[in-house]
């Protein structure tokens, strides 16, 4: 358990955090009126207060990957409330929220590995069922279901099922069966079966951006399993395994349509207004940011299309300035390598950080190097410091994993005993 | 335990790639940075200065100048819109860039300039006094190597935009002084010095030729003198002062100035010499960025007419007339070491902190000193001679030149040299195209340029 001690100034050095920023937003940002800061003070104080008395609920050996997580959202929210001008983005707080309480479902749900590792088989389900609603509500029309109200990115979701799908089956691993000459793991071939299916479902819904992630995903996942157990890496497999990469690679992009290969060799610069608008657009408000900013509030970025989410990394930048920029990542990668500095208590919470890490880190990669014209530009999220409700929740999901690979549940839940059985026994 | 480290060895193989890439990122946006902000909307160009602090070029494009303030440098500082490349501006675009990654977008008020060695007063006079003929004048300091008049004209005022570019005249848009052109009996200062150099002075001076107002080489072809009367028998001082082209053709053609040793002397003066079979690619003198062509020739036998001429001044003889200042520096300082002439005195960031400063530097030994001291002397002597009345109150050693250009259809006036005087080490060229077309001397803008400079 984490030493109330620890807890209290964990807090303090979290409050301090973000009144530091309030402060600057407040010293230095753009607002018409001084309530707005006031508004925004409050909210996210409000929240890390909320927070800070909920979660000893939450009995945990540690709490670390919760005041990263907490530290890292509201940042996010002060973030996107001063983007254009100071004043509380209430959508994005909302969905800040949302993706604490994932964060929290996503570690309750995942305590327990033999518990989760039996539920496999409703994993498998899940991921078809969102696949089928995509086909259904989506397709190659959008990538969101509009609810009025609110837009769901049903492949967002896909995300931590997969993480739970490659993690879930590690297990299996001892269970070869012969076939013709071959040594087969069934799950194995399941799985490929899936990711296969959900990459190809997806190139064909022309969200191009997720491919990286879920392979990413998958690659980690795989990369454990031909070392799995007590074993050597076998050259001759990553030979064959990474030849079939490349060749897939080459593949889609011969095949791929003349967006996405405009997109590949595009000249941002001789095209800034079409194909590189975005991307120019990004670097010129890097720029102009520096190492410190323009202020909150004070940048040009919020006028470009995606300002909040694919290209969000360059409109901190030019608001905040690069240095705080590349410091929020490096709080989102602190959060992702957490399991470096707590090692998971089983070799199943591994597998999933290890999916987890390689989808965060994949994802942050498409997005900053994306948006800085150092790799196609995919449109993909920042997790947690994007807008998008979606991205919000599965990010949430996904470091609750994390959260649930610091605090295991080991002992099988004891079957409850009837009242009767009880009087029996004691008559 | 095991497999477990060997999740984490997976992760940290994707964060540790994540980190080299962010890394790269930055170095490279930092990097990277001035280029992106040269398409920004706030963009904006810091100022050059001359060397007393008089605006040259305002990149802020927000100034109030007197009209035609910057006609005299506007094709050698030139602007950023792209129209004249091979100017001040446009190839320290960087140095004026009012913006650093480390201090961010520093709107009105950013500090980053070029100041200049130019005098921009003495750059005007020098303009005027061309009395709108065109033509061209540079002067430099030769101990320091600061160019301090380098004004050409047609010229434009870059502030003023590129309205009716189509029919401005032809060499609008270059600055004369940096490019080739022929540079009449100028050329015979070289000339002389080669052959001081292959035969040595005491030989030079012995050497006595015939003039009679031409003279027919040894391949029948006619060398016409400026003087048709002719000068009789001259030593090569008197040569050098009556510009003899009679003289000089039998000097090439004479046996103890063996012609391979000419070209050799030729090319270590820096000409780009070429003969019937090969053709030499001319090169170029950096000065600040500035690309200012360097002297080609073509030499192929001593007795050929078109050779002679070569080096007399005409034939194929091409010298920019910051090169032939450059070789009076190698003369005035007896050295025979050229003093390389710069235009950037000190470069000043965005936050107004001197981020590079000039330093005087020379090139190799081109000739000796005492050759140089001979020719000095020749020189002076001219000065004294013939120029005492027309270019009063400087003791100056000089050499004139007529270049006949477009099929001689027009003449061109040169004048090189340089002001022997320790607090005023000045050397000059001045070139006055169609010389007879206009009422302004060449000797005049001379004078006019170094009272200004020296008063």
């Amino acid at each position: 358990m984490s030493s109330p001690i620890s807890y209290f100034f964990s807090c303090v050095f979290v409050i301090i955090a973000h009144g530091a920023m309030l402060f600057n937003a407040f010293q230095n940002g753009n607002y018409e009126s001084v309530n707005d800061v006031i508004t925004l003070c409050a909210a996210v104080i409000g929240l890390d207060a909320a927070y800070f008395i909920v979660m000893p609920f939450f009995k945990q050996r540690t709490y670390a990957v919760d005041f990263m997580l907490l530290l890292i959202l509201n940042m996010s929210n002060i973030f996107q409330s001063c983007f254009g001008g100071v004043h509380l983005d209430l959508k994005h707080f909302i969905t800040c929220i949302a993706a604490l309480v994932s964060c929290r479902i996503g570690c309750i749900a995942c305590r327990n590995h033999r518990w989760i590792q039996d539920k496999k088989k409703f994993v498998w389900v899940g991921i078809g069922v969102l696949m089928v609603v995509i086909f259904l509500f989506c397709g190659s029309r959008s990538m969101w279901i509009d609810l009025g109200f609110m837009t769901i990115q049903p492949s967002e979701f896909i995300k931590p099922l997969l993480v739970l799908a490659c993690a879930a089956s590690i297990s299996e691993q001892q269970n070869k069966h012969k076939v013709l000459c071959f040594n087969v793991v069934y799950e194995n071939l399941i799985l490929f079966g899936i990711v296969a299916a959900v990459i190809l479902f997806q190139w064909w819904c022309r969200d191009l951006g997720s491919i990286p992630t879920f392979a990413a995903i998958y690659a980690s996942g795989f990369l454990l399993r031909i070392c799995y157990p007590k074993a050597k890496f076998s050259k001759k497999t990553l030979i064959i395994a990474g030849s079939c990469v490349a060749v897939a690679g080459i593949v889609a992009v011969i095949l791929a349509p003349p967006y996405v290969k405009d997109r590949l060799f595009v000249d941002i610069w001789s095209d800034p207004d079409g194909n590189g608008y975005q991307q120019s657009k990004a670097l010129i408000g890097i720029a102009e940011g520096g190492w410190f900013g323009k202020g909150p509030g004070e940048g040009f970025l919020h006028n470009v299309f995606a300002y909040e989410s694919d290209i969000v990394f360059a409109t901190i930048s030019e608001e905040w300035g690069l240095l705080y920029a590349l410091m929020t990542v490096l709080m989102l990668l602190v959060i992702v390598a957490m399991p470096l500095v707590n090692p998971p208590r089983s070799y199943y919470h591994a597998t999933m950080c290890a999916g987890v890490c390689a989808a965060f880190t994949v994802q942050m990669a498409l997005n900053i190097f994306g948006s800085c014209n150092m790799i196609p530009f995919t449109g993909v999220t920042l997790p947690f410091i994007s807008a998008g409700g979606s991205s919000m929740v599965t990010s949430g999901l996904m470091i609750g994993m994390i959260a649930a690979a610091q605090s295991p549940v080991f002992k099988n839940p004891k079957p409850k005993k009837s009242r009767k059985q009880a009087k029996r026994r004691t008559s | 335990m095991k497999s477990i480290r060997r999740c984490q060895h997976i992760m940290t193989l994707f964060l540790l790639a994540f980190i080299a890439g962010i890394v790269t990122l930055t170095v490279r946006i930092n990097k990277q940075a001035p280029f992106y902000m040269s398409h920004s909307e706030n963009y904006e160009l810091g100022k050059v200065y001359d060397r007393k602090g008089d605006v040259l070029f305002d990149g802020s494009g927000n100034g109030d100048y007197p009209n035609n303030h910057f006609i005299d440098v506007g094709n050698l500082i030139g602007d950023d819109k792209g129209q004249m490349e091979n100017t001040l501006v446009a190839q320290n675009i960087d140095s004026l860039n009012n913006y650093s990654f480390n201090s961010g977008l520093v709107k009105k008020g950013g500090k980053a300039a070029i100041y200049t060695t130019l005098d921009h007063k003495a750059n005007r006079a020098a303009y005027d006094a061309f009395m709108g003929a065109d033509g061209c004048a540079v002067a430099y300091n030769y101990k320091t190597g600061e160019l301090l008049v380098c004004t050409s004209l047609p010229n434009i005022d870059p502030s003023k935009g590129y309205a009716g570019l189509e029919n401005m005249k032809s060499g609008t848009l270059m600055q004369k002084a940096m490019y080739r052109t022929v540079p009449g009996s100028t050329q015979k200062v070289s000339t002389v010095i080669s052959a001081m150099e292959i035969m040595g002075q005491s030989a030079l001076f012995s050497k006595k030729f015939s003039c009679s107002g031409y003279y027919i080489n040894k391949s029948d072809g006619k060398i016409d003198c400026h003087n048709s009367w002719g000068h009789g028998e001259q030593n090569i001082q008197q040569a050098v002062e009556n510009s003899c082209n009679p003289f000089f053709a039998q000097l090439v053609e004479d046996s103890d100035l063996p012609l391979d040793r000419v070209k050799e002397m030729y090319t270590k003066l820096g000409y780009a010499v070429s003969d019937d079979e090969t053709e030499a690619e001319v090169g170029y003198i950096d000065i600040d960025g500035i690309q200012c062509e360097k002297a080609s020739t073509k030499l192929t036998d001593s007795s050929d007419f078109s050779t002679q001429w070569g080096c007399i001044g005409q034939g194929k003889t091409l010298v920019s007339p910051v090169q032939l200042m450059m070789w009076q520096s190698a003369i005035a300082n007896e050295t025979g070491k050229m003093t390389m002439p710069h235009l950037i005195e000190h470069v000043t960031d965005v936050n107004g902190k001197t981020v590079d400063t000039a330093e005087t530097s020379y090139s190799d030994a081109l000739f000796s000193s005492s050759t140089a001291s001979a020719v000095k002397q020749i020189l002076l002597t001219n000065g004294a001679n013939h120029y005492q009345y027309s270019i009063p109150g400087y003791n100056v050693a000089i050499k004139s030149g007529t270049a006949q250009v477009k099929d001689g259809a027009e003449e061109n006036a040169l004048l090189v040299g340089f002001v022997d005087d320790t607090k005023n080490p000045i050397a000059f060229c001045v070139v006055l195209e169609n010389k007879y077309s206009t009422p302004a001397v060449a000797e005049n803008i001379v004078t006019t340029m170094l009272n200004s400079l020296c008063g």
